[in-house]
């Protein structure tokens, strides 16, 4: 083990494994009562919910066995009576000093006998537990000893201690006397009662939307929107190649489409698994198709399916194999069906693109200096032909443009003469509206422009052509300053305002409508934007990312077809007629390399938008299946991570439900990798048109008609549709809701949002992608849309998700609609003014952070922790885990579920592909060994396998072709003279292979490979250079640690170059300084393995699997822990998993109850003897 | 066993290593096909291939020697 990191075997520590009875029962049976009978502890034992509504106390729990609920739920008499039984057995010795005494322990004091410990001189130790009452006590328990893993042994033991105690059934009719009561446990008779399950069982819709959307489906979904939506639109702006020699000639692509995933070496037409692309270094790609027209001789000739190149393909859309396979059609693929897609295979290794955060595209943002007194508001311009930005800004009062195509800031009233405004009444009244304060903060601009001596639109253009940049080839004629102007005017400077024959009006309110919010912010320094909101960033996906990169290499593709196609027709006499197809499939290379090249590499480097960026794309992690998932929801940020501003860092508010408050990486990447939440969708764009329809439909009136006094009037609200303006209304709520209306009728696409902006009068509608949204659950007039009725037909079957969608029940709102939300979190906070329910509180966390149990009792920076550590985890990678060949893999050998689950677990199905192991833990002091955070295990456990994993290697080889026809071989294994093998090829076959099964030791080879001496083209000629002299370039095993050989493959890769690929197996068992981790940011290393006869045990004679130190506690305060430790204890008495969701879970007083009615102490606390002093120990209490 | 032990550098270089210009002997040995399942007997310089299904990748079979393992 020397030789790799540690191994980091993470397990929890919680109790040991249990029966696993139908989790989601078992589940439901948590918020249910505690079940008192041992006998009975399975699903049937849970009470209906009806019932449930009377015993969130403990309280309730006790007293209801005796007097039965006013439902008829005829279930469980052994429940009831065994319950009572125990807490008339319990109470009766208690009786006479609970009257007297009031323990300050809650419910529990009256539960639990409370014996003052007479003999203990420690009287405000906690009250002693009941169980062990009639036991020496000596000491006072102090250690929590999670776990036993035979249930029925603790409950005999419990029965044999009851028997001690008479049973007194005069409090039957006490508790029968309390019924009678007005008041019973706070509720008065004519209470409602809640029967609006809906409330309880909202959760239902999460599973529904995880089938449709989130996590990894918006990376599917944008690949997918890619194929087939963004390639089209690409191929249409690009569509014609023209010779500049041949006037006649022309090629159009008239369609395009993607393939499904192909061999390239097509002799076999079996269909191609991502696992043999992986296996084989491969890339699993498919052909890209194009249609074509284009000239041959005098004719027009069309042509379909040709190939242009290809693409890889996301595992797991709609062009991948994958798609719509059951489980077992995934088995035969042998393709795990847990695993979550949305990565590529390049060569043979997984590749992720992260999903990058950047400012919005097409927005004003204002900012302010305050130091330097500028103000300024920016636009990045982006449309598929340029990307650029524009400053609108404010230096000492006076306002300028500010352009790179520009060589010096030029004055607003300018630029906005130059654009055809010529009135300085109508630019006053465009820009600052009848507005006084504006108004005088403006007019000094009128100033500036007259100084310059402009008036005119003519001046105005001379003007600012002078000071254009032109990058322009010197050939072409010199144009005229105006013209120039104009030309930038209308295709650079906010590139992404349309100018449709010159109309230069909408550029015009555009520049004058950023000039305002400056005035605006000049005005009010509070009304500037936040460039770290939420609602002003967009998340850019694989689909847009590669969409720039086909745009990029499409063009590419058509110039070289265009120069190569000159070259031909530009010679005189050509033997043959020339075809424009012959070329076009002669050069699919360049897009199929490019591809290739940008997503393996990372490096996005287009020339075009002079963009470089590197660390686009990452290996997929497997280090264990959450890794593989957090990494398909992490998010990279664009920011510089050197700069030392908190902002980008800082947690924003509105992150709230979109991005996981709790996953980010600790140091330098902190706050800027940041991870999705459980239930988000990022959009992809939607057509405008439609929308700008609808706005007119609804009352909007053209902004360009209006005068700058109407557009500002009071009462005027300006739409601005994603981001430019578009009209005018003087009801903007009547707007909204008519809006949201259709919406919600389904006339436009659900991920259209509107929201209303009261500081800029504005009512903005956004159709663009990249935006993150999520589902709530509608309310209107007080009541949830979603009622009971919906959720049993959504757990039937009969509805799913986006039926929710369809009737209006659910919809997406995005982080700035969220603005203008009133979102009640459970049903009962719902207020007049409410408009949304959250569906589930717990899915503002992220799914790496869902794996938290009681997340929310932890310190936050812990709940952080344990994000970045249980990516670290060893446990199941896939169910085709046997099945790769990954260059590093760790494996648990014995992994388990969680004792205590979340909800999230369900979901993500990390209680499938679990990693980690329950563990009996001690918390206590022993032996020194423990300090610093180290852990003392149970050589006992290891040796039964407690911990043990399997590291399984690839040593990898290809037999290459070398320029001078020579080729890479395998090598003979060699003998001595006595003609046994050499101890290096001890483990060889015949076929200069190692044997599979054997040991591999240090220095010993596996593949006897050799290569040529000369593999130059022309070797230098001589005696001893022969072409064919081999060198020996045998592979052996490099570790100090022996491992066996688990596989051999071997096969071809693309280039027909045999693949060797080795695989060697270690198995590990724990070792000092191997690390362990709970589930609660709390990790420790191994200190010492101690025997088990050396460890302390309870008097059922329980052992624990791993000591840990108290101290760990007090400082770190993860209290979400120690409920881990008594959910777990709970559970495992109990015979079923206890949950321990994020805003809910299982509750403490009902696992003391559980924890009681097994005969331990409420609080989880144990009884040990010391197993290595001749007595029972007292030990210190924590 | 030396564990990560400083291992010195020999001196003088890395010795020449012996040249090889026969070929090697051919010898068949027996693969499995990772797709059927079924057995594949190859040569040295045979195409790997199944030859039932033409799947292109190939196992090598288990050892038919005793492998001791030590059970901790």
């Amino acid at each position: 083990m020397s030789d790799a990191a540690p191994a980091e075997a993470v397990l929890r520590w919680c109790p040991a494994p249990a029966a696993q009875n139908g989790s989601l029962v078992a589940g439901k049976q948590t918020d249910a009562l505690p079940d008192f009978a041992p006998s009975n502890p399975g699903p049937t034992a849970a009470p209906p919910p009806v019932q449930r509504i009377f015993i969130p106390l403990p309280h309730a729990s006790r007293h209801r066995p005796r007097c039965p609920p006013p439902c008829p739920g005829g279930h469980g008499d052994s429940v009831r009576h065994a319950g009572g039984k125990i807490e008339r057995e319990r109470a009766s010795p208690a009786s006479e000093q609970r009257k007297t005494r009031k323990s300050p322990l809650g419910p529990f004091s009256s539960t639990l006998v409370f014996l003052s410990n007479d003999d203990d001189d420690d009287d405000d130790r906690i009250p002693f537990d009941f169980a062990h009452s009639h036991r020496n006590r000596t000491a006072t328990a102090t250690t929590v000893i999670m776990a036993i893993t035979d249930g029925s042994k603790a409950s005999r033991h419990r029965q044999q201690q009851h028997h001690h105690h008479s049973s007194q059934p005069s409090r039957d009719d006490e508790a029968f006397a309390k019924l009678l009561e007005p008041i019973y446990q706070g509720k008065k008779l004519s209470d409602p009662i809640n029967t609006a399950k809906a409330c309880a069982d909202k959760w239902a819709l999460l599973p529904a939307f995880l089938k449709v959307k989130g996590l990894v489906k918006q990376h599917i979904d944008s690949f997918n929107y890619f194929c087939d939506i963004d390639l089209k639109q690409i191929v249409k702006a690009n569509e014609m190649v023209v010779s500049e020699v041949d006037p006649n000639f022309f090629l159009r692509y008239t369609d395009i489409r993607v393939g499904f995933p192909e061999r390239q070496d097509s002799d076999s037409d079996a269909e191609i698994t991502p696992n043999e692309c992986r296996l084989r270094d491969m890339t699993y790609a498919a052909p890209v198709f194009v249609s074509i027209q284009y000239v041959r001789g005098k004719a027009v000739i069309s042509r379909n399916s040709v190939c242009i190149g290809r693409l890889p393909i996301m595992l797991r859309s709609n062009k991948c194999v994958l798609t719509d396979k059951s489980d077992e059609d995934m088995a035969l693929l042998k393709e795990c069906p847990l695993d979550p897609g949305g990565y590529f295979i390049i060569n043979g290794t997984e590749k992720v693109i992260l999903v990058q955060e950047q400012l919005s595209k097409n927005r004003i943002i204002v900012e302010a200096d305050t130091k330097k007194q500028i103000v300024q508001a920016s636009v990045t311009s982006s449309t598929h032909e340029r990307k650029s930005i524009t400053y609108v800004l404010s230096k000492k009062g006076i306002i300028y443009l500010r352009h790179n195509s520009v060589s010096e800031d030029v004055p607003i009233v300018l630029v906005l003469k130059a654009l055809g405004i010529q009135s300085d009444h109508e630019i006053l009244l465009m820009v600052a509206g009848t507005d006084m304060v504006y108004q005088d903060t403006f007019s000094v601009n009128f100033e500036e422009c007259s100084k310059l001596g402009v008036h005119t639109q003519q001046q105005a253009l001379d003007y600012l052509g002078a000071r254009v940049k032109t990058s322009r080839k010197i050939l072409t004629t010199r144009k005229s300053y105006a013209h120039e102007a104009l030309e930038a005017l209308a295709t650079i400077v906010l590139a992404h305002v349309p100018v449709k024959n010159l109309n230069f009006r909408p550029k015009a309110m555009y520049i004058a409508l950023m000039t305002r919010r400056i005035l605006m912010a000049m005005a009010n320094p509070q009304l500037v934007d936040d460039r770290d909101y939420v609602g002003n960033k967009r998340l850019e996906l694989a689909g847009q990312l590669l969409s720039l990169l086909f745009e990029d290499l499409f063009k590419r593709f058509n110039s070289d077809l265009k120069m190569n196609i000159d070259k031909i027709l530009k010679k005189p006499n050509r033997t043959e007629e020339f075809d424009a197809f012959n070329i076009i499939s002669g050069h699919g290379h360049t897009i199929t390399t490019g591809m290739n090249r940008a997503i393996s590499t990372g490096n996005w480097s287009l020339k075009r938008f002079k963009m470089e960026r590197a660390g686009v794309t990452h290996v997929l992690s497997r280090l264990s299946y959450i890794s593989a998932l957090g990494m398909m929801t992490r998010i990279s940020s664009q920011f510089e991570k050197t700069r030392k501003v908190s902002g980008p860092r800082a947690l924003q508010p509105s992150q709230f439900g979109m991005l996981c408050p709790s996953d980010t990486p600790e140091g330098e990447a902190c706050g800027l990798v940041k991870n999705l939440a459980l239930m988000t969708h990022i959009t992809t764009d939607d057509d405008e048109e439609h929308v700008k329809r609808l706005a007119v439909v609804l009352g909007a009136e053209d902004v360009l008609a209006v005068s700058g006094q109407e557009l500002y009037a009071h009462g005027a609200y300006i739409i601005y549709i994603n981001g430019t303006p578009f009209g005018i209304t003087r009801y903007p709520a009547r707007f909204l809701t008519k809006f949201r209306r259709m919406r919600r009728m389904g006339k436009l696409s659900e991920f259209v949002s509107i929201y209303i902006n009261h500081h800029q009068n504005g009512v903005h509608i956004a159709t663009d992608g990249g935006r993150i949204c999520r589902p709530l659950i509608i309310v209107e007039n007080k009541k949830s849309k979603v009622t009971a009725r919906h959720i049993k037909s959504l757990k039937g079957g009969k509805l799913s998700f986006e039926d929710f969608l369809k009737r209006g029940l659910v919809e997406y709102v995005d982080v700035n609609e969220e603005n203008d939300a009133h979102i009640a979190i459970y049903e009962h906070e719902v207020s007049a003014s409410t408009t949304h329910l959250e569906i589930e509180p717990f899915t503002i966390l992220g799914a790496v952070a869902g794996l938290i149990p009681f997340p929310h009792h932890n310190q936050s920076p812990r709940n952080t922790y344990q994000c970045a550590m249980g990516k670290q985890a060893i446990g199941a990678i896939a169910y085709n885990q046997f099945l790769r060949i990954d260059t590093l893999l760790y494996l648990m050998v014995y992994p388990q579920q969680p004792m205590v689950k979340t909800r999230t677990i369900e979901l993500i199905r990390y209680d499938k592909l679990p990693a980690g192991q329950n563990a009996i833990v001690a918390v206590m002091s022993y032996s020194g060994y423990d300090i610093e955070d180290a852990l003392v295990l149970n050589k006992a456990s290891v040796d039964r396998g407690f911990g043990r994993c399997q590291v399984l290697r690839k040593y990898v080889t290809t037999l290459k072709k070398h320029p001078n026809q020579t080729m890479d071989r395998i090598g003979d294994r060699k003998s001595d003279e006595e003609g046994n093998l050499i101890k290096k090829h001890r483990i060889i076959e015949s076929d200069g292979l190692a044997a599979v099964g054997e040991r591999i030791e240090q220095g010993e080879s596996y593949i006897l490979k050799q290569v040529p001496m000369h593999t130059a083209n022309n070797p230098a000629e001589g005696p001893q250079n022969r072409l064919g002299d081999y060198k020996d370039a045998a592979m052996s095993y490099k570790l100090a640690d022996s491992a066996y050989i688990d596989k051999v493959m071997i096969s071809c890769s693309e280039s027909e170059q045999t693949l060797i690929k080795v695989l060697t197996r270690q198995t590990r068992r724990p070792e000092l300084g191997d690390k362990f981790s709970s589930r609660h940011g709390q990790k420790g290393v191994c200190g010492i393995i101690a025997q088990q006869e050396d460890m302390p045990f309870n008097d059922l004679g329980i052992c624990p699997d791993i000591i840990m130190n108290p101290h760990g506690f007090p400082s770190r305060m993860t209290v979400g822990k120690m409920i881990e430790l008594l959910a777990g204890k709970a559970g495992v008495l109990n015979g079923n998993l206890q949950y321990g969701t994020a805003f809910g879970g299982s509750k403490v007083p009902d696992m003391a109850e559980i924890l009681v009615s097994h005969g331990f102490n409420y609080s989880g606390k144990d009884f040990v003897t010391s197993g290595t002093l001749p007595r029972t120990q007292r030990n210190s209490d924590h | 066993m030396q564990r990560e032990g400083y291992v010195p550098p020999t001196a003088g270089g890395v010795a020449r290593p012996p040249v090889y210009g026969d070929t090697p002997r051919q010898t068949a040995m027996k693969y499995l096909c990772a797709d059927c399942g079924k057995s594949v007997t190859l040569n040295k310089g045979d195409p790997i291939r199944c030859k039932e299904c033409g799947f292109r990748i190939l196992y090598k079979e288990r050892t038919k020697r005793m492998v001791q393992f030590e059970a901790r």
